[in-house]
């Protein structure tokens, strides 16, 4: 409020030179004040400096797609040419353990590898071909995609696991099918 | 006897929605909509879970993501709780429970990590390691043993095991069950896995165990092999590497290898697989879990042929020189010779053939090319029965396994006709064998008699039964009218005969008539034998060769077509033959000109099974030499002809697939089938009548391995047929 009013000042003579202590903006006795005043720098600031601090006080708004590809040094060539699959890792069939497969994981398209003649190691001119990325939710994984510019799609289900009922008595009925014979 | 009528009364609380199909008696109590059982809460690990009465702890736990470890149990196998490392400790209770076995009750609390559970499980361990071989390092197990694995979970930090001398420790001998699976018997822990696949879903019960404590072992007990077309499957449920995959053995190790989801198309269920890879080479193909086509199993065909994938490959393009024999040539001028025999030749001579192992893609790029160049002869290698004028597969639920795969299970009467599903789709069969075992289906079946791993009623190999039960003059017609959920199976190779419409105009008229309860559950069904048929299909392709040779090609274009359809006799003298593909099989043989493409470890590319759902294989490995994609062959093709195809990726391509059939791009979905009425409409107008008896063509094990160009290049697909042949001859 006060720094509004001094700010009409300048504007009436704008050659004024302004060359005076904040202190002197104030009209009552400042021995009243326990505290130095709070004061604002609004006060010295120019015109053009308001204008700017208005505009950065707004939100600015960007283009509506952000993305990275221009920026984040991929080259275009892994950008437009690639397809990364969205899905949830299957189980291992030869094991039971299902920690490792309850996430999301984004993976390129496969290209050629060959054996190193050198080891006999596998070699590969895709730098992306190990980069596979994991996230909690399918969301995340599409962000994450259309944010670096590539195509993606979706290779999952995220369905329901069907309940089954086990039952250790069904081994020995006698009047059903499952009855097992062979131990 | 008294239990039996509180055996009923608890079966029939527990199991609402399958009373009226477990027992005759009692179908008529079972219209009121049962009551769905009051949850009971339990608690694991001090989380409270709210689960249905009659689930084990083991299950309840996995409901709040705690995994109790296990060997034995497996949930698609009947509990055996013989392994014990389930043991967890609940309150109150003064031994700990098996949790694979034990239902919860109200209120229990289950601890899954106390210091008693966790001593069960040291104590466990230690008993089974103290008798199984510390040879990790040369097992193919190692890296994917659930042992290995537990055993650095829970098992003790020290061993108690002294014996430095190896005197005290178990062997067993091996046994040979057969060229797939290698048996290391020392390593087994008796989880019984094998023993209950064998006898539950294989149907096959030659696997038990004989001996008790130190001395039991699991075998067969006299020398025998394990003939199944499911004997891959006891690899993987080995929890030790006791059984192990033979072409595999000492191969590669689980954390070399790059592992690719992909789709099988060795036989039309789109089975879900994930190929492993190293250096551009396809190791192993192991199943991937997918509820409604395969659960998680995997045949042996689609399992073991991938060494298949790197024999007889075509890998340079090649032009048959004047005195007959084939020159390898660059690309450049394979494309120009195929463009200029199609430039030269009238614009309706020319034609194409689809075999079995065709994506979609290829399949539409090839019939937009032929079609731009002013041809319509499409054709597929197998017939289905058409007329003339309307065709009968103008309708999809003409020719689809209508009642999906998954609903096969829930049948409570299955009529097969010229199938036999065993060898033809074998985890169709499995799931037939699931309805038999546990939802009391009963199966009948008309064709020469043949095992199928489960019992059957047999109804003779006569056509004229079919016709009788089409009339409804047979028992079986009574029967099948009032059944709840009746399907009626038919095989592609019985609609592909001369005499097939007669089969389609009897039984699916028949079918339409049936009532079943729900007013969606679908009758009829045709089991399709190959992977490309349903999408040539459902994209115009006409199904049968004789149009595509009646009308005399000067080109012909055969993609894959490797089944004999189109051979030296049949084919016209002057007609330049393409062939596209990638095995030098029969097809090959004809060429004039060939253009190496991708199998289907090596293409993106899209197959339609035969319920109709359109899955995607991925590239695991780059083409061989220089084969190329084959779409993208057709695409550089047409350029040369000067008709070119208006698209340049695999993207826009796929959109032209979306505007041919949108269901083609709709991946894993299932697209619901109707026009029934009218798919029925357009059979009736063909008159028809039988030829001869039921037949098929895969009768017994030996038929099942070598069907298609891969399998037919497969070494172990070979050494399959040869020990199945011996172990006929020896007995």
């Amino acid at each position: 409020m006060m720094a509004s009013l001094i700010r009409r000042l300048p504007k009436a003579s704008t050659s004024f030179k302004w060359i005076h202590s904040t202190s002197a903006v104030y009209a009552d006795d400042p021995l009243k004040h326990k505290e130095a005043p709070i004061v604002e720098n609004d006060v010295i600031l120019s015109d053009q400096e308001v204008k700017e601090r208005e505009k950065l006080s707004h939100l600015i708004s960007l283009p509506k797609e952000k993305t990275l590809a221009p920026i984040s040094g991929v080259p275009e060539e892994h950008v437009k040419t690639r397809r990364v699959r969205i899905y949830v890792p299957p189980k291992n069939a030869m094991q039971s353990g299902t920690h490792n497969i309850q996430r999301w994981r984004m993976e390129f398209d496969n290209r050629e590898r060959w054996e190193n003649p050198l080891m006999g190691w596998a070699s590969s001119g895709d730098p992306l071909s190990n980069m596979n990325v994991d996230f909690n939710s399918k969301d995340e994984a599409i962000e994450h995609c259309e944010k670096n510019g590539w195509k993606w799609f979706i290779a999952s289900e995220d369905k329901p696991k069907k309940e089954r009922v086990k039952n250790y008595g069904v081994n020995f009925s006698w009047d059903k099918r499952t009855r097992v014979s062979t131990k | 006897m008294l239990r039996a009528p509180m055996f009923r009364a608890l079966v029939l609380a527990q199991l609402p929605s399958r009373a009226g199909i477990l027992f005759t008696t009692s179908r008529m109590q079972s219209n009121a909509p049962a009551k769905a059982p009051e949850k009971i809460e339990v608690f694991i690990d001090d989380q409270p879970v709210m689960v249905a009465p009659g689930t084990t702890v083991l299950q309840a736990a996995a409901q709040v993501g705690v995994e109790i470890p296990r060997f034995c149990y497996h949930e698609r196998l009947a509990v055996a709780g013989n392994c014990r490392m389930c043991l967890v400790e609940v309150e109150k209770s003064p031994k700990p429970v098996a949790a694979c076995a034990m239902p919860v009750m109200k209120g229990w609390r289950i601890k899954t990590n106390s210091d008693m559970t966790r001593k069960a499980r040291e104590g466990v361990m230690e008993f089974l390691l103290s008798n199984h071989p510390l040879d990790c390092p040369i097992c193919d197990q190692g890296g994917e043993c659930d042992l290995q694995d537990q055993a650095m979970a829970f098992g003790s930090d020290r061993s108690r095991f002294t014996d430095i001398n190896h005197a005290g420790k178990r062997a067993v001998e091996d046994k040979d069950i057969g060229p797939l699976v290698k048996t290391i018997m020392t390593r087994c822990i008796h989880c019984t896995r094998c023993i209950r696949f064998a006898s539950e879903v294989a149907g096959v019960d030659d696997l038990g165990t004989t001996g008790r404590g130190n001395e039991m072992q699991v075998g067969m007990y006299v020398e025998k092999l394990f003939l199944t077309e499911l004997s891959g499957n006891v690899i993987d449920l080995c929890p030790v590497g006791a059984l192990t995959n033979k072409p595999y053995s000492f191969v590669a190790r689980p954390w070399e290898i790059r592992k690719v989801d992909s789709i099988d198309v060795l036989d039309a269920l789109g089975s879900n697989i994930v190929v492993s890879t190293r250096t551009g080479e396809v190791l192993r193909i192991l199943p991937r879990e997918n509820e409604d086509i395969n659960e998680e199993w995997l045949s042996d065909k689609s399992r073991f042929a991938c060494d298949g994938l790197k024999r007889q490959r075509l890998i340079t393009p090649m032009l048959r020189k004047p005195d007959g024999e084939f020159e390898a040539v660059e690309w450049e001028s394979a494309l120009i010779t195929a463009a200029q025999a199609i430039r030269n030749a009238p614009k309706d001579k020319i034609a194409a053939v689809a075999g079995s192992l065709v994506d979609a893609e290829q399949l539409v790029a090839v019939k937009d090319l032929l079609n731009r160049l002013g041809s319509e002869l499409l054709c597929t290698e197998q017939k289905f029965p058409t007329a003339d004028g309307t065709s009968g597969t103008d309708l999809r639920s003409n020719y689809l396994l209508n009642s999906s795969i998954a609903s096969c299970e829930d049948a409570d009467l299955v009529l097969l006709v010229g199938t036999n599903p065993r060898y033809e789709a074998p985890l169709l069969n499995t799931r037939l064998r699931k309805g038999y075992v546990h939802k009391e289906q009963d199966i009948a079946y008309i064709g020469p008699e043949v095992d199928l791993s489960y019992r059957y009623e047999y109804l003779g190999n006569r056509s004229l039964t079919i016709e009788d039960i089409a009339k409804g003059k047979h028992p079986f017609a009574q029967r099948l009218k009032q059944a709840k959920r009746p399907l009626i199976i038919v095989g592609a190779n019985a609609l592909a005969r001369n005499d097939g419409k007669a089969y389609i105009a009897a039984l699916q008229s028949f079918a339409r008539q049936l009532k079943p309860e729900d007013k969606n559950w679908k009758v009829w069904n045709v089991l399709q034998t190959n992977a490309s048929q349903v999408a040539a299909l459902d994209v115009g392709y006409k199904p049968g060769v004789e149009e595509v040779l009646a009308a005399q090609p000067k080109v012909l274009f055969l993609l894959g077509a490797d089944g004999n359809a189109v051979n030296k006799e049949n084919i016209p003298k002057d007609c330049f033959v393409i062939y596209q593909g990638h095995h030098g099989d029969q097809g090959a043989q004809l060429a004039h000109a060939i253009l190496p493409g991708a199998a289907y470890t090596e293409k993106q590319g899209t197959y339609v099974n035969t319920e109709g759902r359109a899955q995607q294989t991925l590239v695991a490995v780059s083409p061989p030499g220089m084969a190329r994609e084959d779409w993208k062959i057709i695409r550089a093709l047409s350029e040369v002809v000067g008709t070119v195809l208006p698209y340049d990726t695999l993207d826009e391509l796929r959109n032209r697939m979306e505007d041919i059939a949108p269901h083609l791009v709709r991946y894993g979905h299932l697209e619901e089938n109707n026009f029934y009425a009218q798919a029925e409409q357009l059979i009736k107008t063909q008159a028809s009548s039988f030829q001869g008896d039921v037949d098929v063509n895969q009768k017994s094990l030996e038929d099942f391995f070598m069907t298609d160009s891969i399998t037919r290049a497969s070494p172990t697909m070979a050494k399959c047929v040869a020990a199945v042949k011996k172990a006929q001859a020896t007995g």
